[in-house]
């Protein structure tokens, strides 16, 4: 690492040629590039506009009138029927309980894998790291059958562990991957001077690893959040129950066999886009606070 | 030390506590079933129902059948009924994905024809020729019980019956001087004058191609009778019979005449409705599964809904197809599972649930039941009494092509008819596609 | 330090519970597809064996072959917007004002379920109330085009509403990574005088090149068995035009009951996934590196 940073050192001196200062251009190249990203930004946040306007239409406002188009009477009792008919309250708490214990889950066990793959010695790292990568492979639906059948002779079915352990199991491989790039990066001369000083395994891993992965750690957590949060077809299959049904089942309750409430849909899509908002900004900050933590023990 | 030994009991803590979680709720749930399934002996019967009305999007429907399921666990002590509602296409995919694991519900809802076959073939779908000999011998209007019989044997109890018009728009047609069209020339004036002035004269969603599909049956059936179709179809004729080539070539004259919404291809029905309710295209061929839309929904305005007439599909001059033969006929309908452990009453509940629901889903919720209708008593909106005539009136029910033939063939179809009206087959590929795909099943 | 980093009950201890689960709930469904593969099964009723037959059918059916090109095709234009991407999280992880917000807002899109990003998109192509054909009538085309209805054009409109969708996920990474970069490398560049755009390209992009590769290949593997938005916004057509791996299995498995050759489709798609994610591994290996 030092060796290969020094060398890197080395060949941006021998390449600089640019002047200092601020120039005319400088300032022009500035104002285009912020044009620029304001631009991009207006398309990213376009979406919840949108979304919000749409959610306070009727279907024939949905259809056929301009997407731009303010609604002519806001509907408000569409939110009143997302609450109420797509039984929005029960389904809520589901869809936060299971998306937590999962995220924590997957998250964890990603990193123990993730640290005894890059961090320690054994000859099956490799093998073992490319059984997780196959995981990534499989096409959910090819999944659906025998994943029924397997949870269905364990009586699983109907139970929310069922799709619990199947976010678990669908989301780690991606999980370990982006936790994979992260730990080649960091530097492992902390976690090296811990094993001079006789830190255990365990203490590295909880107390110098954990703390230093911080920021990608929220990132995969933000990951897996939204993943789990809007995952439905897991949720369909393997869940019979009301009481065990989370919130992207609510907009099933809209669907209808000719006939479909595009508006109740967008207001279900509104409430259930609140919390995992919340949940990214606060997550999101976490990247660049933990950097701090942990370039303050590096 | 200390550390790590805490460390590691919170790992071993998570790692038990979620497999003992799924231990012990493995007890319990099969304990809970087996007591609800009433198998030993138990006291209460349970019959699992899973159907596709949920609250939001169905709220009558929805309303109906939890009355006639507390009117039925009132009338049968010791029975109850359990419901799982699933929305249109995730209730498909579970019923297979439930099917490949033999755990179908008691009672559930199937589609007829196609859909039904390897249900039927693969033994788990009851036979319901008993229920219906005793409780219900004269109640389905002819044809439609049929639609779920396979080797002489029924098993489903059709709950819905629907024929398909030529919906309009008459404020338009008055501002253009137009009158709805009797024969297939007049419906192509009515296109051009359309055209002319710059109105839409058809919104189609062509991306779910079975919208497109109903045209090209109607053409079918009026240049060359309600027979031909059905024998290409199950092999005593031939798709590349001239009458199924003309009817295609029909197809693509409309299209040239610019007939069709743009971009129909690329619009779903839900869209594609869209611009008939906001008065932006003239007509619109659909089932009567929408005239609720037409007459009771307060979503679209008063005015809308007072402009709405319909017209029966045109005939063609020359043709052999008269005017009152339909597209249409049941959409979903009862089964009870083969392998259910309360097949008996399960058969009691559909055959109960059947009845009422006739008696009430046409007034309550607008569906116009299988089951026969007495308008005489009811107060229903006119259009809903002209269509129930024209019920009566009849002289022919084709059923939907993607649904009488199997889903292999379905999906040719279907693909063919987009590449139809795209215009990317001549009407001479188009039936040669099908012909081979219909001929390779055999 | 390699005695304590080699201890076996440890590196079991870390890496089983994660095996367990995925080879119970992910390798068990695998052998199925592959075993139902070899099957004439439509899902509901009885098994034939019927060996290999499923996937000779395969390598000749033309549809599939269309649908995978669309699939590869896919995959070539993701990992070319990786680039963009990157640049973007390379200008915001640089130390201009309002970064922080405008990545935020940034990757909001992810947040949305795949439902509202296919409405939305499907009122930006509306042929006729389109938010892009009513601007380009408002300029004063004529011929506006049809986008989704459109066999040229379908697949390539759909492309640009995935990449936009992913936009978040892969920027949310790569701001991550930059920001693992010590703060002390950077600025001992910009004493040595270098500008910013050599600091990106000669000490940011080398420093995580470790998670470039893992996008390359996370982008290439969900471009293969990609499904949502294709499913939802034209179902795979007009007549085939969109059709990619993934839909084309579902429709094989699903719809027209064919659950025996869908699976064979489904275990043909992880094998190509595995040649080609072998394939990167071969071409972008390095030494110092375990090779992943």
């Amino acid at each position: 690492m030092n060796k290969e940073n020094i060398e890197l050192n080395k060949q941006t001196k021998i390449n600089v040629t640019a002047k200092k200062g601020i120039s005319l251009w400088g300032r022009i190249g500035y104002g285009l590039l912020y044009l620029i990203l304001g631009i991009i930004a207006i398309f990213q946040i376009y979406p919840l506009v949108w979304l919000f306007m749409f959610s306070l239409k009727s279907n024939s406002e949905v259809f056929g009138k301009s997407p731009f188009a303010l609604p002519e009477s806001p509907r408000w009792e569409n939110y009143a029927k997302a609450w109420t008919d797509g039984s929005i309250n029960l389904y809520f708490f589901n869809s936060v309980w299971i998306t937590v214990v999962a995220v924590v889950l997957t998250v964890l066990l990603a990193s123990f894998v993730t640290f005894a793959i890059t961090r320690m010695n054994w000859k099956y790292n490799k093998l073992v790291l490319g059984l997780f990568m196959v995981g990534l492979m499989i096409p959910i639906h090819s999944a659906l059958i025998p994943l029924f059948d397997f949870f269905n002779k364990l009586n699983l079915i109907d139970n929310p562990i069922s799709i619990i352990l199947a976010y678990t199991a669908f989301n780690l491989p991606l999980t370990i991957m982006i936790l994979l790039g992260f730990y080649y990066t960091l530097p492992r001369e902390v976690e090296e001077a811990a094993v001079m000083d006789g830190c255990s395994v365990h203490r590295i891993f909880f107390q110098i690893t954990l703390p230093m992965t911080t920021p990608v750690i929220s990132t995969t957590v933000i990951i897996n959040m939204i993943y789990n949060w809007n995952e439905f077809i897991f949720v369909n299959t393997f869940i019979s129950s009301d009481k065990y049904k989370t919130l992207t089942v609510g907009i099933q309750n809209f669907i209808g066999q000719y006939l479909t409430d595009w508006g109740a849909i967008g207001a279900t899509l509104m409430i259930s886009i609140i919390p995992i908002l919340i949940a990214f900004i606060l997550l999101s900050n976490r990247i660049v606070e933990g950097i701090a933590a942990g370039s303050v023990k590096g | 030390m200390k550390k790590k030994a805490l460390s590691v009991s919170f790992l071993l803590i998570v790692v038990t506590s979620l497999m003992l979680a799924a231990c012990s709720s493995d007890t319990e749930s099969s304990s809970e079933s087996e007591n609800e399934s009433g198998s030993n002996g138990g006291d209460v019967k349970t019959i699992d129902f899973m159907h596709l009305w949920p609250e939001g999007s169905s709220k009558q429907h929805n309303e109906i059948v939890n009355s006639i399921i507390d009117e039925y666990e009132s009338n049968n002590e010791g029975v109850e009924v359990e419901v799982e509602i699933l929305g249109n296409e995730q209730y498909k995919e579970k019923l297979k994905v439930l099917s490949a694991s033999n755990e179908l519900p008691d009672v559930g809802m199937t589609w007829s024809a196609g859909f039904l076959e390897p249900y039927v073939e693969g033994n788990k779908f009851a036979t319901l020729d008993d229920v219906i000999e005793e409780n219900l011998s004269d109640a389905f209007v002819p044809g439609t019980a049929e639609a779920y019989a396979l080797d002489g044997n029924t098993y489903g109890l059709p709950l819905e019956l629907n024929i398909t018009p030529v919906y309009y728009n008459k404020a338009i047609f008055d501002e253009y001087g137009l009158e709805a069209p009797e024969s297939f020339e007049e419906l192509k004036e009515v296109v051009q004058t359309l055209v002319d002035n710059g109105v839409t004269p058809i919104t189609l969603g062509n991306k779910d191609s079975w919208t497109g599909s109903m045209w090209y049956m109607y053409l079918a059936d009026r240049i060359g009778g309600p027979e031909t179709l059905t024998n290409a179809i199950n092999r005593t004729g031939s798709f590349e019979d001239p009458a199924l080539v003309e009817a295609a070539a029909q197809i693509q004259e409309l299209v040239d005449m610019g007939a069709f919404v743009k971009g129909f291809n690329g619009l779903g029905n839900d869209e594609a409705k869209g611009y008939f309710i906001n008065e932006q295209a003239a007509m619109y061929l659909m089932a009567t599964w929408d005239l609720p839309e037409w007459t009771t929904n307060e979503d679209n305005p008063q005015e809308f809904r007072d402009s709405v007439g319909y017209f029966k599909f045109p005939t063609v001059e020359g043709g052999e197809g008269d005017i009152n033969s339909y597209v249409g006929g049941p959409g979903v309908g009862l089964f009870v599972a083969e392998e259910s452990d309360v097949k008996e009453e399960a058969k009691d509940f559909a055959a109960f649930f059947v009845e009422k629901w006739g008696e009430q889903s046409v007034t309550k919720a607008g569906v116009i039941p299988a089951t026969k209708v007495d308008t005489s008593e009811t107060d229903l909106p006119q259009m809903y009494i002209d269509i129930l005539n024209d019920l009566n009136d009849a002289s022919n029910l084709t059923l939907y092509a993607d649904v009488q033939i199997s889903p292999g063939v379905a999906e040719v179809h279907l693909n063919m008819i987009q590449a139809l009206f795209g215009g990317e087959v001549t009407p001479e590929e188009f039936a040669a596609e099908q012909e081979q795909a219909l001929a390779d099943e055999e | 330090m390699n005695k304590v980093m080699s201890n076996k009950w440890v590196i079991a201890l870390y890496v089983l519970p994660a095996l367990l689960v995925i080879s119970v709930l992910i390798y068990f469904p695998i052998i199925l597809t592959g075993y139902y593969g070899l099957m004439d099964w439509d899902g509901i009723g009885e098994m034939t064996f019927v060996g290999l037959e499923n996937y000779a059918n395969l390598l000749t059916d033309e549809k599939f072959w269309d649908s995978a090109l669309h699939s590869f095709l896919l995959a070539a234009f993701s990992t070319l917007s990786l680039v963009g991407y990157l640049i973007i999280s390379l200008i915001l992880a640089g130390k201009i004002k309002g970064s922080e917000l405008l990545r935020k807002i940034y990757l909001i899109p992810m947040l949305l379920s795949s439902v509202a990003i296919a409405q939305l998109w499907l009122k930006i192509y509306d042929p006729n109330n389109g938010i892009i054909n009513s601007f380009l009538t408002a300029v004063g085309v004529e011929n506006t085009p049809v986008w989704l209805a459109d066999s040229n054009l379908v697949l390539y409109s759909i492309f640009v509403a995935i990449i936009w969708q992913y936009a978040g996920f892969y920027i949310i990474i790569y701001s991550a990574a930059l920001k693992g970069i010590p703060e002390s490398l950077v600025e001992a560049a910009k004493i040595d005088g270098a500008n910013p755009i050599q600091i990106a390209y000669k000490i940011k992009l080398p420093l995580i090149s470790g998670v470039i590769k893992v996008t390359i290949i996370l982008a290439i593997v969900g471009s293969l068995k990609y499904f949502d938005l294709i499913y939802v916004m034209t179902g795979g057509g007009p007549n085939g035009a969109s059709e990619v791996i993934a839909s084309y299995m579902y429709k094989q498995a699903f719809s027209t009951n064919d659950f025996g050759y869908g699976s064979a489709v489904g275990f043909f798609l992880l094998v190509i996934c595995l040649v080609i994610t072998w394939l990167i591994r071969k071409l972008t290996a390095s030494e110092d590196e375990i090779q992943y």
